[in-house]
């Protein structure tokens, strides 16, 4: 008996990896039941297992969320089970009637969104050219996060705060993002740049502290060796550093 | 503004949340029929069904299918989820992973499957949220590498493969057992090695 339940204990991983089928599975399951530990290291394996699921995000094809979302308004919800119905008492029967307000609301609700967010673009970026950088911006941005090399690189600052750089050696571009560094104060701002043994090239101004989230800064060939380092320089930035680097991530790989 | 589902919480707080917002809280609210929230929710997890969908079965309209089947059953079955019991990223990813293998037993996964850890290009805009996903696959693919071979090999043929384990000692040339126990052995130094990092 204890020697077949330790031989039902080793598969706790096979398990929560949904590699387990058949009547072993049905008799896994009956043998979980009744077994603390194992249930206790299953549900630790399948966060395990849910974080290998996690790193396999791809963009889904782009007509798929109308038409869940549709199928979702015509689909009737499963009450909770019986077991949690004992801790949360009766459960209400509106909920049919909750969808048909729900929609309109939240279609009114994006709606005033998007607006803002019109209004908001073009206060901020108020030519097309300016508008396409900043969108390529973006996109370079995204391939660095999503390049298959990328190499992450975190440092505390000395003023406080954190910064982190993501660096891809394919790309030879890194993404650097900061957060919860204080304003540097005085009208002065922070800069990033890209040193090495030749010197140091600018590779933007980083946004203020109180823009939130702090908007990401890409720096554009990257070489192995090289450091990327944040200064503080006087309004509008410098051509060269003036101060001592607060933050020096190493961009070797 | 809000819906009558949402009245508990403070107004707006349905709207203008990006993504990172709790997961467990989100579910609760899609639980009482909250089409906002689950709006949320597949912004921030359909991206992850559909990778471990196509991950699994490869062919994309097919993978399309099992990750709409999944969106619909995280909205259906919401108010089964307890926090509990693990938590929600678990929830879903363990209802899309099964949805996934559960369709390739159920045509015979005979074509063998070509096996790449490599990670497609991520959903979404949002950078921070980017940043996180590009931290947890170095994450992953480092404490992958810090795996005996045989427990990386069985690990991926099991989970980004979707075979059984009795499959997996196949085409691994080894034993039940030590299929059984190397899945086991790995998974766990998975799990401590992403704690600490």
């Amino acid at each position: 008996m204890s020697v077949a339940g330790h031989e039902l204990h080793l598969l706790t991983g096979a398990y929560a990896a949904d590699a387990v089928t058949g009547a072993e599975l049905a008799e896994f399951e009956k043998h979980l039941a009744g077994c603390a530990t194992c249930a206790e290291e299953v549900r630790g394996l399948r966060e395990t297992a849910a974080r290998l699921g996690m790193v396999t995000a791809i963009a889904p094809p782009p007509g798929m969320k109308d038409q869940v979302l549709a199928a979702a308004s015509r689909t009737r919800q499963l009450p909770p089970s019986s077991r949690k119905l004992v801790a949360l008492g009766a459960p209400r029967a509106t909920r049919r009637i909750r969808h048909a307000v729900s929609r309109p609301a939240a279609v009114a609700a994006m709606s005033a969104m998007a607006a803002a967010v019109v209004v908001l673009a073009v206060f901020q970026v108020n030519t097309r050219d300016q508008l396409k950088q900043a969108q390529a911006g973006d996109r370079a941005i995204a391939a660095v996060l999503a390049a298959p090399d990328a190499r992450i690189e975190m440092g505390t600052p000395s003023v406080g705060g954190t910064v982190t750089a993501v660096i891809s050696r394919s790309d030879s571009q890194a993404v650097v993002t900061t957060a919860d560094m204080p304003d540097p104060g005085g009208g002065k701002v922070y800069q990033l740049w890209v040193i090495n043994a030749v010197g140091a090239r600018s590779a933007g101004l980083m946004s203020g502290s109180r823009v939130n989230p702090p908007s990401p800064v890409l720096a554009d060939d990257v070489k192995p060796g090289d450091w990327l380092g944040i200064t503080i320089e006087p309004a509008g930035g410098s051509s060269r550093p003036t101060t001592t680097p607060v933050v020096l991530l190493s961009a070797h790989a | 503004m809000n819906t009558p589902s949402t009245s508990a919480l403070p107004d707006g707080a349905g709207q203008a949340e990006g993504p990172g917002q709790d997961l467990g809280a989100l579910l609760a609210r899609v639980a009482r029929g909250d089409h906002e929230a689950f709006e949320a929710i597949y912004d921030q997890l359909a991206g992850p069904v559909y990778g471990v969908a196509r991950k699994v079965l490869r062919d994309p309209a097919q993978s399309e299918e099992v990750a709409q089947e999944v969106m619909l059953d995280v909205w259906r079955s919401a108010s089964r989820f307890d926090a509990g019991r693990g938590s929600a990223v678990a929830w879903v990813m363990t209802i899309a992973h099964r949805r996934a293998v559960d369709r390739v037993r159920a045509e015979n996964a005979s074509v063998a499957r070509e096996q790449k850890l490599a990670p497609g290009p991520v959903s979404g805009e949002d950078v921070a949220q980017l940043v996180e996903m590009a931290l947890d696959r170095q994450r992953v693919r480092r404490c992958m590498s810090s795996l005996t071979t045989l427990q990386a090999e069985a690990i991926k043929l099991a989970y980004y493969g979707g075979y059984t384990y009795p499959q997996v000692a196949g085409l691994l040339g080894v034993a039940l057992g030590t299929v059984k126990t190397r899945v086991r052995d790995g998974l766990i130094r998975m799990r401590d090695c992403m704690e600490v990092t």
